[in-house]
Parts: C-alpha cells; sequence; structure tokens
C-alpha cells in the first residue's frame, strides 16, 4: 500500500506499552486525516509523550499497530518526512542557532534554514550560540529544527512551553498555516485554551482515549461550557 | 549557625547516597578492588624471569654458579646452549642469558676477574634488575663456596654486561614512556566521549537523532569519525613531544607507533559511546574510571610485566585490549619491530578487532533511554 492512497497521516489500533508497573498506552486506537491540527490533550503523566514516540516508532515493544504515512512503524526511511520536536528543547548548546539549525535539515536530507529561522523569528539571532538564548528563544529554535525540511507530519510534543502570549499567539498561526498548505501536526498540551484552535482533540488519561472530536463536539458530550469542565467529567464517567 | 539546619543538608545527603547505589558501590568496591590488583601485581606469585644459563666452563666454577642461579629466588635459570640462548633472548623467551667461558675456573685461579658476559634483553627494566642480581649474587656465593675449600681466592667480580635491546643509557622514561602515552590516550579519549557522547543522550537531541531517517551505526561512525580526527591529533601532539621534547627512545616506526595509537583511539571512542548508555549523568560516566579504566591500567603490563601476575591474572590482562597496545608500543619502541613482526600483526589485529566490536555494541545499544 502506497501513501498516496491512505488519507490518514496517522493511523493507530489498539496501542499497548507497559513500561513495569505503568500502563503509558493502555489500547488507543484513533485516526489523524492529512491537513489536520490534531489536539492531544491530558493532564501529566497520562501517555501524550509515549504516544507520540510510538507514532516515531521509537517505543519497542508497543503492541498494536502504528502506521504513519502509510508505512508501518517502526520505519527509519519515512522518517525523513516527518518533523518532531521534544518535550524540552534539544538543541546543541555550545553551536549557534543557524548550525543548529541547518545540522537538523541536514540529517533529514535537505531544508530551507531561512524559511525556518523567519517562521520563529530568530533570523536576527542566527549567529547567538544556543546557551546564550532565553528559554523562549530556545523552543523556538527546537520548533525551527523540527520544521526545517518541510515535513509531512508534525509531531509537536508541549510547543508553546515557556513561550509568551503573543508569541504563542503567532506560532499557532504559523501552525494553522502550515495546516492550510498539507502539513499535518499533531501537538500535545495540557494548556486547554490551545485546544480550541486544533481541528480535532483527543483527551487522554492513564493511557487511555476518553474522548475524540471537535472542541464542540466535546463541550456537547459532556454538556459543559469549558473544555476544562468538560475533560473533568469525560474523565469521571470513565473512572 | 543552626544545628537544624546544618543537619538537614547532612541528611539529604545520605538520602542521596541511599538511592544512588552505584556511587556507593564504586564508593566501597573500586578502592578494593584497586588496591586488590596492586598486591596481586607488586606481591610476585607469578612467573619469574626466565634466564638461561650457557656454561661452557671446564673447572668447578662455572657449576658452582648454575647450581647458585638454578636454586635462585629471583629467577628462573635454566641450561642452555649458545645458540638456543640467542634465538630466545631475541623471541623474549629468555629475559636474560649468561655466558661462562671455558677458561672460566683457569683464569680465575690466575688471579683474573670473574667477567662473565650477561646479555639482558633490556626491556623490561625490573626484569633486568633481577637478573643482574641473580647473577651478581650467584658469582659472590659460588666465588666463595669455592675459596672455603680453598681452591682460589675471592676474585674481583666484573660481569660484562650487554643490551639485545636499547641499552644501558635508556632510563626508566624510555622504557614506560611509550605505553604510557597509549595509555594517556586511551584515557582522556575516553573521558572526553563518554560525557559528551552522554550529553547527547541527557539534553535529548539523541531522541532526535532517533527519530529522524539516521541509522545507529551511522550515528556511532559519524561520532565516531569526528572524535577520532580531534583524538588522532592529540595522539600525534603527544608523540611528537614525547619524541622531540622528551628525547624518547625508539628504535621503531613513528608511523607504526601512530598507527597503533590511532587504533587505541577509536577503541576508546567507542568504548566511550557505549559505557555512556549505563550513565544516567556525566558524574557516573566518569565514575567508571576506576570500574573500568584503572584496572585495564594497572593489568596493561605497563608497570609490572603481565608474565610476572598471578596466572588467573594474567587471563584477565590477555582479554584487556590495552595490554595489546602497551606491548605493541614497547615492542615498536625498544626492539624496532615492524610490520614483519608477529606480535605486532596479532597486536594491531586484536586492537581493530576491540575497536570493531565497540562499534557494533555502541550502536546496539545506542536506543535504551536510561533517563
Amino acid at each position: 500500500m502506497t501513501d498516496a492512497g491512505t488519507a490518514f497521516a496517522v493511523d493507530i489500533s489498539g496501542a499497548r506499552k507497559r513500561f513495569g508497573p505503568i500502563q503509558a498506552l493502555d489500547g488507543i486506537t484513533l485516526r489523524v486525516p492529512r491537513g489536520q491540527v490534531y489536539g492531544l490533550l491530558g493532564p501529566n503523566g497520562s501517555g501524550k509523550t509515549t504516544l507520540i514516540r510510538a507514532i516515531l516508532g521509537l517505543v519497542d515493544g508497543v503492541e498494536g499497530e502504528v502506521t504513519l504515512l502509510g508505512t508501518r512503524m517502526p520505519d527509519r526511511e519515512v522518517l525523513a518526512r516527518i518533523g518532531y520536536m521534544t518535550q524540552a528543547a534539544a538543541l546543541y548548546g555550545d553551536l549557534t542557532a543557524e548550525e543548529n539549525v541547518r545540522f537538523f535539515a541536514r540529517i533529514h536530507g535537505g531544508g530551507d534554514v531561512e524559511a525556518a529561522l523567519r517562521f520563529v523569528e530568530l533570523e536576527d539571532r542566527r549567529r547567538a550560540v544556543v546557551a546564550t538564548l532565553s528559554g523562549g528563544m530556545r523552543t523556538r529554535l527546537s520548533l525551527a529544527c523540527a520544521l526545517v525540511h518541510r515535513p509531512e507530519v508534525l509531531l509537536l510534543d508541549e510547543p508553546t512551553v515557556g513561550v509568551d502570549p503573543q508569541l504563542r499567539v503567532q506560532l499557532w498561526n504559523g501552525f494553522r498555516a502550515m495546516a492550510a498548505g498539507g502539513t499535518t501536526i499533531i501537538v500535545s498540551s495540557h494548556v486547554m485554551d490551545e485546544a480550541e484552535r486544533c481541528d480535532r482533540l483527543g483527551m487522554i488519561r492513564a493511557g487511555r482515549l476518553l474522548a475524540e472530536g471537535s472542541a464542540a463536539d466535546l463541550l456537547g458530550l459532556a454538556g459543559v461550557d469549558r473544555l476544562e469542565d468538560a475533560f473533568l467529567t469525560l474523565a469521571e464517567g470513565l473512572l | 549557625m543552626s544545628w537544624r539546619r546544618t543537619m538537614a543538608i547532612t541528611a539529604r545527603l545520605l538520602s542521596q547516597f541511599r538511592h544512588d547505589h552505584r556511587t556507593l558501590g564504586i564508593l566501597f568496591a573500586a578502592p578494593v578492588v584497586i588496591l586488590g590488583i596492586f598486591a596481586l601485581l607488586l606481591g610476585g606469585g607469578g612467573d619469574l624471569p626466565a634466564m638461561g644459563v650457557v656454561n661452557a666452563d671446564a673447572g668447578p666454577l662455572g657449576s658452582a654458579i648454575v647450581r647458585q642461579l638454578e636454586a635462585s629466588e629471583l629467577v628462573d635459570a635454566r641450561i642452555v646452549d649458545a645458540a638456543e640462548a640467542e634465538e630466545r633472548l631475541t623471541s623474549g623467551e629468555l629475559a636474560a642469558y649468561v655466558a661462562l667461558p671455558e677458561d672460566l675456573t683457569a683464569s680465575v685461579m690466575q688471579g683474573g676477574a670473574l667477567d662473565p658476559a650477561i646479555h639482558l634483553r633490556g626491556t623490561e627494566p625490573s626484569e633486568s634488575a633481577a637478573t643482574l642480581r641473580a647473577v651478581q649474587a650467584a658469582m659472590v656465593a659460588a666465588a666463595g663456596e669455592l675459596a672455603a675449600l680453598g681452591g682460589l681466592t675471592v676474585p674481583e667480580l666484573a660481569p660484562v654486561v650487554s643490551y639485545r635491546y636499547g641499552g644501558a643509557s635508556l632510563d626508566s622514561l624510555d622504557l614506560l614512556g611509550g605505553p604510557f602515552v597509549g595509555l594517556l590516550v586511551f584515557f582522556i579519549v575516553y573521558l572526553v566521549t563518554s560525557v559528551s557522547f552522554l550529553r547527547e543522550r541527557s539534553l535529548g537531541t539523541l531522541e532526535r537523532l532517533m527519530a529522524s531517517p539516521l541509522r545507529r551505526t551511522e550515528i556511532v561512525v559519524g561520532y565516531s569519525l569526528g572524535f577520532s580526527v580531534v583524538a588522532l591529533l592529540q595522539a600525534a601532539e603527544i608523540l611528537l613531544f614525547s619524541l622531540w621534547i622528551l628525547d624518547l627512545y625508539n628504535a621503531g616506526s613513528v608511523l607504526l607507533i601512530f598507527v597503533v595509537e590511532a587504533l587505541l583511539v577509536l577503541g576508546a571512542v567507542n568504548l566511550g559511546i557505549f559505557l555512556s548508555t549505563f550513565a544516567r549523568s556525566e558524574f557516573q560516566a566518569v565514575q567508571f574510571i576506576p570500574v573500568v579504566i584503572s584496572p585495564q591500567i594497572l593489568l596493561s603490563g605497563v608497570i609490572v610485566p603481565v608474565s610476572a601476575e598471578p596466572g588467573w591474572l594474567q587471563v584477565v590482562s590477555n582479554v584487556l585490549p590495552l595490554t595489546y597496545a602497551v606491548e605493541a608500543l614497547r615492542a615498536i619502541m625498544l626492539e624496532g619491530a615492524d610490520l614483519a613482526s608477529e606480535v605486532i600483526l596479532r597486536d594491531v589485529a586484536v586492537l581493530a578487532g576491540f575497536t570493531v566490536l565497540m562499534i557494533v555494541a555502541a550502536a546496539a545499544t545506542l536506543r535504551r533511554r536510561v533517563a
């Protein structure tokens, strides 16, 4: 099966993974259509990061099936078309901003370093060594490294932690623009106001998908006005 | 000063130790292991230096010296013929041999000096010293024995000492310097690589590399090459400093020394990457030094020859890569050994094999998440 025929960027069915006593993934099934912004919502430790890592094929021994761009994971080649921003800004502290972005472009087979730096508004800090950048700048740079090769799927693990509200709005506008251009974005967050910017949401708790749908769907399902309340209601209903 | 606040620090520290079993283990086990190895190395118990005696003396003095040497607790002496002695000295089976000429007794009887020729291999200072002392003691005892019987007056002792390799002018630096260059390179390269690769793990950049099309072997080999460029420059610098500034004795090819060093560097780089898998912090990576590096240095033969270790410890020495590097560097620099030598070929093969093994091990364990 070629991925050209697949409408889903990500297709997970029955994913399970246990780390010692912790059931990090407890039978998650979800599909993300291409070009969507999909939000993974859940408290800390709910399994969001494990799910993202499982999508990338980085978790050993996952039961069930994970397909990324039509390719059964784990698979190294498909990763050239994927961007991944880890939770902590994982960068080389003694390289400059530009050198970091260029490195990640090269290991993915090329990319537009200029455009990536412009996207995160760091073009005037390109020669700054990462160790001298502020926390928010590092987060932005980390994002630039994740999207420099123009990936078809972008996985963002809590990308806006430590980013000020103004830049957060800009980044989300950027994400929306990328999605409009066909990029699939999967973004994890525990900030509920970000959730409303996603096309579709998955609420995760204790490794299980509690509910899935648009923000309006979830509010309707729970019969409440705020996503925060919806999360609490849905979580209780399942426990 | 508040006693309560002070005790809070102390209690916290002790709690941290309780949770860090590895540090505790190293704190209490490493000194015992290292001192134990030291005791085994310096306490003897291994083979005595082998020396040959070529006895052509027609009189009783020669056989008296042979008797004394055979009873010596400093050397393991045996009778050999002249051709055999030469051959075994070159191959390293003998650390020395003493030639007692036909007219030894006769010339001493006529008031001449007791002047046998002592041929030393000259590559192991401790063995040279032991054989010289043994021969000296044997001559004194043998001459005294005959004098007591009234056969002769005690002669002047004037052995003629010659060295197969190097010479009397070699000092400890010449003998230890070459292998030490290798140990130094290995140690520093290991330290820098393991700490630096651990940062790649702990900062999360390795996770990003794993989420890219990079293959594990590409990461490990790319890393090795990068570090090796710097490490080889360092090795070259140390080598040139040793040879030109410290004026270390070298009878062999500088290029061949560099090849051995280069293999050591590649091995150390990949050992560093491999061991970084088992550490959670830079601190823990440094803790591998007393466990992994120090025993290797002690057992490599640089301080005490491997043959002088107790038998089971020789087995340990013989599986450690540094032992082969030390052997090769000694053979090249002191004996002028080249690629025609079987010892060098074997050592180079072992070091190359170790490097390949470490690359495979490093690539295989790369994905392990410690954090």
